[in-house]
């Protein structure tokens, strides 16, 4: 029980990891229809820029760096390579996005060649013991920023203007335009909010009991894209269950391999993929989306 | 309503010679010119697919998103050329644009919905402002600020969509449509509010299939056909004259509309144009003889119009002279089904509180083509809903042969043969036009998966057999030559003509067609009228059409309903119906010079 336990918790801080990197791709595709597949250089970036930094400036001024980065880095992909591409179809954007992530990655390996970085979080390889498990440290901050960064997103959304804004553009990007809503602020702008998850995402995803900031760290990132097309593409509170349950599902089928081995090694890998295959097999539109957009 | 101040005041929106074309080809505006008033309403009317949207889009700056573009005029506001602004600069000048079909964002409560359109406003004072002033003119919206839009019925969702466009506090209000699906006492409500919209110093640019709301509340209107403007004048003025009852409610002679006079056509030209004309040049107008036209042409010279280059623009119709036996194959595709008498008895169909149809009766003879009319919200798409299985009547029957029609499922009725076409396409836009068409023969196949797949020589007969069934029906339709085209690369008018020949690929006895011809230009739509009645003339099946636009039906129905508020207020011949004071009122409602 005990045991369960310790692998519950340690899902839950893993899912809250890729709840915020799900949330950029929510955000993404809401705001511009992209599927963004350059999310997990982003989130790469971010990790990189914090890893580099830090010994100079300090974590705190480092993450502050990173988040920068990664958000200027999502906004720049946008203005660059996809206002040029607007209204193409989703194949196609989809395409754009994954040469993006080639070259980001790519660049990236290059100037990291084969050394493992070390975020520098204060939190380092400290474990706290909660109730007879013990769960680094690392993860507990993780999935207490997110809480904290769904509760601010979602004020933003509720209450500013901006965030109406940004709704309304979601809604019906032509009819928003006739508001006077400048639909490329409004992209750009939820690229970059994508770039700042991604980074906090990059930090925490390469802390403590992961080995440090590598270029695997972006393939990592990508484990989000279940959590992502299970909550329903276009579903704040999907991105957040999506990314628990994988979390959890990963947590759960690393700790049980030992009495899972008939099914393999690794089935940590892929039991993300097989648990969002039998939820769109019996939801075909992801747990909360709506049903054009999941019909892509 | 109309006075003189408001017409001659200042022109607060001037457009002058516009030309806007589609994805670089597809002309929808050649040369339109008018102005709005300061503080003044203008109607612009005009047939589907005129142009009266693109030229608001244009006014608004969002042609860019539906792939059009201004090639050649100006529009000015208060004097500044704005055709190359962008949508926020446009609004920023105080230009808001509600468009059509109201898209309120569904999602969004409707208090945010009036956030959104509060983006323009230029402090958040004026905000604040605005927002008292939308709840004090929509009272309902206030009630329900905390409810999501999409929740919202049809009229709220327009009064909604108005609002959010006040938020802006715009100088020019610019409508889409505003009364479109709405019922009529909506309708009258709308009226009002745009009224007091205007009364409160909001100059009103209004789009409107109503021609009768529209001309009641306008100071002056303007007439779009095929891209240019062919009438214009005082609303009131031109409520009255023949020439608008003829060209734009069908009211006409009885027969055929002549075919365009191209040394009628108006010839685009400069400012002298652009006043309104004086009281003195236009006649009473005369509502029992048919008079030459009374109110101003944008230029009533006798030059020739040189025939505009490219598509949209088909030779004079010839519908009217009979058919040549010999360019047509007669009897290419024999009715599959027996043709029945028709009989809708007493039919009601509620909605929550909403009567939609009031027990309406009407007969539709074997091989007959019956047309169902009626303004917006009357019940005619109700009425079709229920003749083809898709709403069950609250109380009344529908008969067809021995089949009543009220008890059989879907599929049984298009085995009675009963087929349909839709207001808005439902086709398979990534198949080829004779896969679309072959769907149709789906009835008709009796190969089996196994057979097919073996290709055993009855299923290769078989299909043989049903690909000639639809190439038939393609030639009989002109679409021959389109056969292997994807259907989502069609122009919109020959979509429509698609549609047209999946319903008849199904050889049925009965056709019913929802607005065969709305959203098509005039020259589509000219073609589609010569197509319904080729169907007619070679296949003997009785159709059931559902139009608003009177004046297509004119020349092809045997006999025609009237709808109004859900209930039949007429029912006769063309001739007979156009007669009808009921139906006069109904369109045109209560003017000035309409003796009912």
């Amino acid at each position: 029980m005990n045991e369960f336990l310790g692998f519950l918790v340690n899902g839950l801080s893993l899912g809250a990891i890729y709840a915020l990197i799900a949330l950029g791709f929510v955000m993404i595709f809401k705001a511009t229809s992209v599927m963004n597949f350059a999310h997990g250089s982003i989130v790469l970036l971010g990790a990189y820029v914090v890893g580099r930094t830090h010994d100079e400036v300090g974590f705190w001024w480092a993450a502050l760096l990173g988040i920068l980065a990664a958000a200027a880095a999502a906004a720049l992909v946008d203005l660059i390579v996809l206002r040029h591409a607007r209204g193409a179809d989703l194949g196609t954007l989809a395409i754009l996005t994954i040469g993006v992530d080639t070259l980001l990655s790519t660049e990236l390996t290059r100037e990291m060649g084969t050394a493992i970085l070390d975020a520098g979080a204060p939190w380092g390889t400290s474990t706290v013991h909660l109730g007879g498990t013990s769960v680094p440290l690392s993860r507990l901050v993780a999935a207490l920023v997110a809480v904290v960064v769904v509760a601010v997103l979602w004020a933003v959304f509720r209450f500013t203007h901006w965030g109406v804004r940004m709704r309304a553009a979601a809604e019906d990007g032509t009819t928003a335009a006739l508001m006077g809503i400048r639909l490329g602020r409004v992209a750009a702008g939820a690229w970059a909010i994508a770039g700042v998850l991604a980074a906090l995402a990059g930090v925490f995803l390469t802390s403590f009991p992961s080995p440090g900031i590598s270029p695997a760290a972006g393939v990592t990132a990508l484990a989000a894209v279940p959590a992502w097309v299970l909550g329903g593409f276009d579903s704040f509170p999907g991105a957040v269950v999506g990314g628990l349950v994988i979390g959890v599902v990963t947590a759960l089928s690393a700790g049980y391999q030992e009495h899972l081995l008939f099914l393999g090694r690794d089935l940590a890998q892929v039991a993300p993929y097989a648990v969002m295959f039998l939820v769109l097999l019996v939801r075909p539109s992801g747990l909360f989306g709506s049903k054009e957009f999941a019909r892509v | 309503m109309t006075t003189t101040a408001a017409v001659d005041a200042q022109p607060v929106v001037e457009v002058e010679d516009l030309r806007v074309t589609y994805a670089r080809s597809v002309q929808a505006l050649r040369g339109v010119s008018l102005w709005v008033p300061r503080k003044g309403v203008v109607a612009v009317l005009g047939n589907n697919g005129a142009g009266k949207s693109t030229l608001l889009r244009a006014i608004s700056g969002t042609l860019g998103q539906e792939g059009g573009t201004v090639t050649d005029g100006s529009i000015r506001l208060a004097g500044r050329p704005v055709e190359r602004y962008g949508p926020s600069a446009i609004v920023a000048e105080g230009v808001l644009h509600a468009p059509e079909g109201r898209r309120v964002f569904g999602t969004l409560t409707v208090e945010d919905n009036l956030r959104a359109g509060g983006t323009a406003a230029r402090s958040r004072r004026a905000r604040a402002e605005a927002g008292e002033r939308v709840y004090a003119l929509f009272p309902v919206l206030y009630e329900r600020r905390r409810q999501r839009a999409g929740l919202l019925s049809g009229g709220e969702q327009q009064m909604l969509a108005i609002g959010r466009a006040l938020m802006g506090s715009p100088r020019v209000l610019l409508l889409d449509e505003p009364s479109l699906g709405l019922a009529p006492l909506l309708t009258e409500r709308i009226a009002e509010v745009i009224t007091e919209i205007n009364r409160e110093g909001t100059a009103v640019v209004l789009v409107e299939q109503n021609a009768a709301m529209a001309l009641r509340v306008a100071d002056l209107a303007f007439v779009l056909e095929a891209g240019r403007v062919s009438l214009q004048g005082r609303a009131a003025d031109l409520a009255g004259t023949t020439e608008v009852r003829d060209r734009y409610l069908g009211m006409g002679a009885g027969q055929r509309p002549a075919p365009p006079d191209p040394g009628q056509r108006p010839v685009p030209s400069g400012s002298g144009q652009l006043l309104p004309p004086s009281p003195g040049q236009l006649s009473p107008p005369d509502a029992e003889r048919p008079s030459p036209p009374d109110v101003e042409r944008p230029s009533p010279s006798g030059v020739a119009q040189p025939s505009p280059p490219g598509a949209g623009q088909p030779s004079p119709p010839t519908a009217a002279q009979p058919p040549s036996p010999g360019a047509q194959r007669k009897g290419t595709a024999e009715a599959g089904s027996a043709v029945h008498e028709l009989v809708v008895e007493d039919v009601s169909v509620r909605f929550g509180g909403v009567q939609a149809l009031d027990r309406v009766s009407f007969t539709v003879t074997p091989g007959s083509l019956h047309a169902l009319i009626g303004p917006n919200g009357a019940g005619k798409s109700t009425c079709l809903n229920v003749l083809s299985g898709v709403y069950a009547p609250t109380t009344g029957g529908v008969r067809y042969g021995d089949h009543d029609l009220t008890r059989l499922p879907q599929h049984r009725i298009a085995a009675a043969g009963i087929s349909r076409t839709f207001q808005n396409l439902a086709l398979s836009p990534g198949e080829t036009v004779l896969d679309n068409l072959l769907v149709a023969r789906h009835r008709y196949m009796r190969t089996g998966f196994l057979s097919a797949a073996l290709r055993t020589p009855r299923s290769r007969r078989e299909a043989a057999e049903h690909r000639a069934a639809a190439e038939r029906t393609a030639a009989l339709l002109g679409l021959d030559r389109l056969l292997h085209s994807r259907v989502g690369e069609l122009p919109y008018g020959d979509r429509k003509r698609v549609e047209l020949a999946r319903a008849l690929c199904a050889e049925p006895g009965l056709l019913l067609l929802d607005e065969p011809v709305a959203g098509m230009n005039h020259g589509e739509s000219l073609r589609m009228e010569q197509a319904i009645g080729t169907v007619q003339r070679e296949l003997g099946i009785s159709i059931v059409l559902v139009e608003h636009d009177m004046r297509f039906v004119m020349g092809l129905a045997d006999r025609v309903t009237v709808l109004d508020f859900g209930r039949r207020i007429a029912d006769g011949t063309p001739a007979e119906v156009q007669r009808d004071p009921h139906v006069l009122r109904a369109y045109l409602g209560d003017l000035p010079g309409v003796t009912t």
